[in-house]
């Protein structure tokens, strides 16, 4: 049966890559449908009850720059706040929040149902129809058929899940939501590569079960952050604390002993599981030395005892979790509420992917987050906010944006990625962002709201907002560029008191402020700026501090994208350039850059294999312009 | 399948010893028609080496290294004879037969390296070698080849990530139980990866420096002794020399070598108020000399009481003292950069050879490596990213110390292959017990 209408972009799975792809694609103007199997699990936190952290809360600030979600629910969900690298500069300070799993859902499926263009439908796509590599329609469970010029596949951890809980072993998405199996096997036998990767989550715990007198008590951050330039902390609910414990050796000899039995151990689990997020079997036998592993107990919401405790994510058997568990201080009389378990599920290798997140192979045919093989929920939000964009330009016949590495740290996702692929699952770290200095949480909004703004993703209510508080940052700049500090002035004595701070000669303000020492509070409370706002001092400050970083990056950037504009053509071969060692051939065949700054990227690149590369890329062009 | 190249491996007219080395899949077809037989893998084997209608050429070891266990990669056949050029000839004419090309200067490093058996800095330093015109530029080149360079590189590099490995832990995983550096500790690391990177800056600056020498021109008034020094120094009169002042109108030249540091003397017209158009532009002459040179000798009379010296030049500047023979002083170093000598007899002209030695960073017999000027400019850019990283761990800036770091990281790679955030990210997770 033919569904009764035809949109111009389907997006498959509603979770936090299929709710910001659906949202994203509906504002610029598609007409959008979100197709999922369950309307109640749209923006369910199937795995801990957190957002941010740091690398991740940059992309969040960055999807809130673009007119997301992800950000303003947390701050109406948000139950714990915590600046994180506080004592560190700013570019490298991040925002995590726990949140009440209810309320982020509420707050997600409301953005869904008051999105204009968007429509959404539950039931389970299970095939695709192409007509010569281009993908123009999805068939359901219940037989309907429904047309789009665009699809987007955001299927997340379902695609062919599987669980383990000790030796046994059920098809299964998330806890409790089936697998796509069927849509799994029509997938592989489409021209993508597959591959299985795993994840695993920690057993939950009745809190009403837990001694919080034995553990250590973490209280939110005050002043209380937000996550969203749009965030006020009237939006947000009661604070509740998060607490710390321990495992010890007893835990551990229990965990050691059941090893036998555990299916990551007895290789019934093929897929790669992260490095930075192992298992707590994995921490016990590769860190042997360790006596004891640090647990985050993490409250799953305001109207709930179930606790979520971040650090023991186990696939034993359920008697040696429970056993475990119980070894554990504060934990001795603890109920296990579900089991830990873990899922090993299809990805596809995102080098298939074309930066727009379209697959090369099949066209109009996106692809958004865990399918892609990352982890997380932002990483998949920031994706699944590109996928719906380009779906819907792409039906509208408009060239795709993606965002560079020296843009956002979406860009520096997107561009891992596609050039890299995953071989485990892709999270976000500072340390990937080579311009990690300009990619700020505080300026994630002047790096993209504009641009946000031209493609229709920023509605009008944002760029006001954005206006206001940017027309207030250029008057703080402007001020600070403006004003010299004379020798013996009041304000020179004003600022060398409270900043401790000597000065010997007439300077210029944005002089002064470049010394390490000197910090915004001592302006305002020298009277400097006593009627700008203390935080966009501060964030005026920041690139003031940065300066000749931000300088030399500038060229670096420069560089890049002169090596960028070089494009390597298409049937290049890289067998045939004489000067190359195997290693870089294989590894540039494996690749297949696009351009000469994709290649610049790949580990073990040389100047000399690039300066071949570029020449190799010139004469080729040249044979072709003659031919 | 690239062709079978051969050449003749050893210097020509040496005499002892002639290897002519063949590298191709054509191998075992030509030791079939010239031994015979295959002989069998890398073992020395005493035989006949004949033309194809049975006159025997030579004798000797023949060496068969099959693919890819060779210098090259690629199946390598090696006959040692006894060296006379016509015998080499008459061999290398009959491989030549086989439908095997002679090689081209290099060409079996290139085929080496392309076939990974060289890293990308030992090719270069095979180039070295092979357009190197000195011994000691050989002995210089030899180091690199066997890999000391490399290895000293990637000693540094492992230094930088390991220390990147704990101050990018700390960024990105505040949250987690490590044990991260203290500053003290990241400030002594600082430091020994900064004199490790000068030390290599030094060792390669002065390999450099015997491969391409040094430009060194003798400046001063007119009559002190300028082109007499020049004789002196090469031996022979290369510049006419007299009594009269502004004798040398035009700049000499001559290259002497210094223990095998190659120097080109410039003699330059005195320079001194004149208005004769010849001399001027003789003058002009010697400033563009001067303004080019690594080194300047400033010769001066001894007994001149207010010591001149030049204008600022990009070279380094020696004053010679010279006709010390005149005012009775002893000739030699006066000080580190001041030299009194006599060019009459030579007298103290050693010494003043020893001080151009030492402006060329010239290291007696031992530790140059052949350094490229990339390899050198980005050895600097990586000193001076470490001493930024310093200035910022004094102020406890932790993400610029962070920043300094991955620039000196990547400076490195240029030189041996870059480290990605992923390879730094692998290093940090098989260190640390990370993750919730
Ligand atoms: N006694 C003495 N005479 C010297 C010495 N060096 C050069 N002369 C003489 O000084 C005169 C000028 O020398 P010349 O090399 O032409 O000087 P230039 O004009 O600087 O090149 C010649 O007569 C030389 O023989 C020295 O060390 N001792
Ligand atoms: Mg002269």
């Amino acid at each position: 049966m033919k569904f009764p209408t035809a949109f111009d972009v389907i997006v498959i799975g509603g979770g936090h890559a299929g709710v910001e792809a659906a949202l994203a694609s509906a504002r610029v103007g598609a007409s959008t449908l979100l197709l999922t199997q369950a309307i109640e699990t749209i923006g369910q936190m199937s795995c801990n009850p957190a957002i941010g952290g740091i690398g991740k809360s940059h992309l969040v600030r960055e999807i809130d720059a673009l007119g997301g979600v992800m950000a303003t629910a947390a701050d109406k969900a948000g139950i714990h706040f915590r600046i994180l690298n506080n004592s560190k500069g700013p570019a490298v300070r991040a925002t995590r929040v726990q949140a009440d799993r209810v309320l982020y859902r509420n707050a997600i499926r409301q953005a869904v149902e008051r999105q204009s263009n968007l429509s959404v439908f539950q039931d389970m796509m299970v095939d695709l129809t192409l007509q010569s590599d281009r993908i123009c329609s999805v068939s359901t469970r219940l037989g309907m058929e429904i047309e789009a010029r665009a699809v987007v596949l955001t299927t997340g951890t379902f695609l062919g899940g599987r669980i383990f809980v000790g030796r046994e072993q059920h098809a299964g998405g998330r806890a409790g939501d089936p697998a796509s199996v069927e849509l799994a096997e029509k997938l592989r036998s489409l021209p993508l590569a597959a591959g299985r990767l795993k994840t695993g989550t920690p057993p939950r715990i009745d809190g009403s079960t837990v001694d919080f007198s034995k553990l250590e008590e973490q209280p939110g951050d005050e002043p209380r952050p937000v996550m969203s330039f749009l965030g006020t902390r009237e939006m947000h609910p009661r604070q509740v604390s998060c607490h710390i414990t321990h495992t010890n050796v007893r835990t551990h000899d229990i965990i050691r002993r059941a090893l036998d039995q555990s299916p990551m151990f007895t290789g019934e689990i093929e897929g790669v599981g992260p490095r930075y997020c192992p298992s707590i079997e994995d921490k016990v036998v590769r860190f042997a030395e360790r006596d004891q592993h640090q647990i985050f107990v993490e409250p799953e919401g305001l109207e709930t005892t179930e606790l979520y405790p971040n650090g023991i994510s186990t696939s034993l058997p359920f008697d040696a979790q429970y056993e475990a568990v119980r070894s554990i201080r504060g934990f001795e009389n603890a109920q296990i509420t579900r089991p830990g378990y873990a899922i090993e599920y299809d990805f596809f290798d995102p080098r298939g992917l074309l930066p727009s997140l379209e697959t090369k192979n099949i066209e109009n045919l996106f692809f958004a987050g865990q399918i892609n093989g990352t982890t997380g929920y932002e990483e998949a939000a920031a994706q699944g906010l590109v996928a719906g964009l380009n779906a819907a330009r792409k039906s509208a016949g408009l060239a795709a944006w993606v965002p560079q590495r020296h843009e956002a740290y979406i860009g520096v996702l997107i561009d891992d990625l596609t050039t890299m692929g995953a071989n485990e699952p892709y999270r976000m770290f500072t340390s990937r962002a080579e311009y990690r200095l300009r990619l700020r949480q505080d300026n994630a909004d002047l790096r993209l709201t504009p641009i946000g703004r031209e493609l229709g993703l920023v509605p009008d209510d944002r760029f006001k907002v954005f206006t206001t508080r940017s027309k207030k940052l250029e008057a703080c700049n402007e001020a600070l560029s403006r004003t010299t500090i004379r020798l013996n002035s009041d304000m020179a004595n004003k600022l060398s008191k409270a900043s401790g701070e000597r000065l010997s000669k007439d300077i210029p303000l944005l002089d002064f402020v470049k010394r390490p020492a000197v910090r915004a509070e001592h302006l305002t409370s020298a009277g400097v700026f006593a009627n700008t706002d203390e935080s966009y001092l501060a964030q005026a400050l920041i690139d003031v501090k940065y300066d000749g970083y931000l300088r030399r990056q500038d060229q670096a950037i420069a560089r890049a994208k002169d090596q960028m504009s070089i494009r390597l053509p298409d049937e290049l071969n890289f067998r045939e350039i004489d000067g190359l060692s195997n290693e870089l051939r294989e590894k540039l065949e494996h690749v297949q850059p696009r351009t000469l700054g994709n290649a610049a990227s790949i580990p073990g690149m040389t100047p000399a294999a690039l300066s071949l590369l570029s020449v190799y890329a010139k004469r080729y062009s040249g044979l072709r312009k003659t031919a | 399948m690239s062709e079978t190249i051969c050449a003749v491996a050893t210097p020509p007219g040496r005499g002892g010893i002639g290897i002519v080395r063949i590298s191709g899949s054509a191998c075992q077809r030509v030791a079939r028609e010239l031994l015979g037989f295959i002989p069998s893998p890398r073992t020395a084997i005493h035989t006949d080496f004949c033309a194809p209608d049975g006159e025997t050429l030579d004798s000797g070891i023949a060496l068969y290294f099959p693919s890819p266990a060779s210098y090259t990669g690629e199946d390598v056949l090696e006959l040692q004879g006894h060296g006379s050029p016509i015998a080499l000839e008459r061999i290398v004419g009959c491989i030549l037969d086989q439908g095997v090309r002679l090689a081209n200067p290099g060409e079996f490093t290139e085929r080496a390296f392309r076939n990974d058996k060289l890293d990308l800095a030992q090719a270069e330093a095979v180039a070295d070698l092979i357009a190197s015109g000195s011994a000691e530029a050989g002995r210089a080149a030899t180091r690199s080849l066997t890999g000391e360079f490399s290895l000293r590189i990637r000693e540094l590099d492992q230094r930088v990530l390991k220390l990147r490995m704990f101050i990018e832990s700390a960024i990105d995983f505040a949250e987690e139980e490590i044990d991260f550096l203290g500053d003290t500790e990241q400030q002594s690391r600082l430091d020994e990866m900064r004199s490790l990177v000068e030390a290599l800056i030094d060792r390669s600056t002065a390999g450099l420096t015997m491969q391409i020498g040094l430009d060194v021109a003798i400046a001063g008034a007119p009559n002190v002794g300028k082109s007499s020094l020049l004789n002196r120094l090469l031996g022979e009169d290369r510049a006419i020399v007299t009594a009269t002042a502004g004798t040398t109108r035009d700049t000499l030249h001559g290259d002497l070598s210094l223990d095998g540091l190659p120097v080109r003397l410039t003699d330059t017209a005195g320079l001194h108020a004149s208005d004769d158009p010849i001399e001027l532009m003789g003058m002009e002459r010697a400033q563009t000399a001067l303004s080019t040179a690594d080194c300047v000798l400033w010769v001066i009379d001894d007994a001149d009481e207010n010591l001149s010296t030049p204008d600022m030049y990009r070279g380094k500047t020696l004053v010679v003292r010279n006709k010390c023979d005149l005012t009775g002083n002893t000739p030699g170093a006066v000080g580190k950069t001041e030299f009194r000598t006599c060019a009459l007899t030579g007298a103290g002209l050693s010494d003043v050879c020893e001080g151009l030695k030492q402006v060329a960073g010239f290291r007696a017999g031992t530790d140059a490596f052949a350094g490229r000027p990339r390899h050198i400019a980005a050895l600097k850019r990586v000193d001076d990213a470490l001493s930024q990283a310093a200035k910022e761990l004094s102020v406890r800036e932790g993400e610029l110390v962070a920043e300094n770091l991955r620039v000196a990281h990547e400076s490195l790679g240029e030189i041996v292959g870059i480290t990605t955030s992923d390879d730094l990210l692998g290093e940090i997770f098989s260190t640390f017990c990370i993750g919730k």
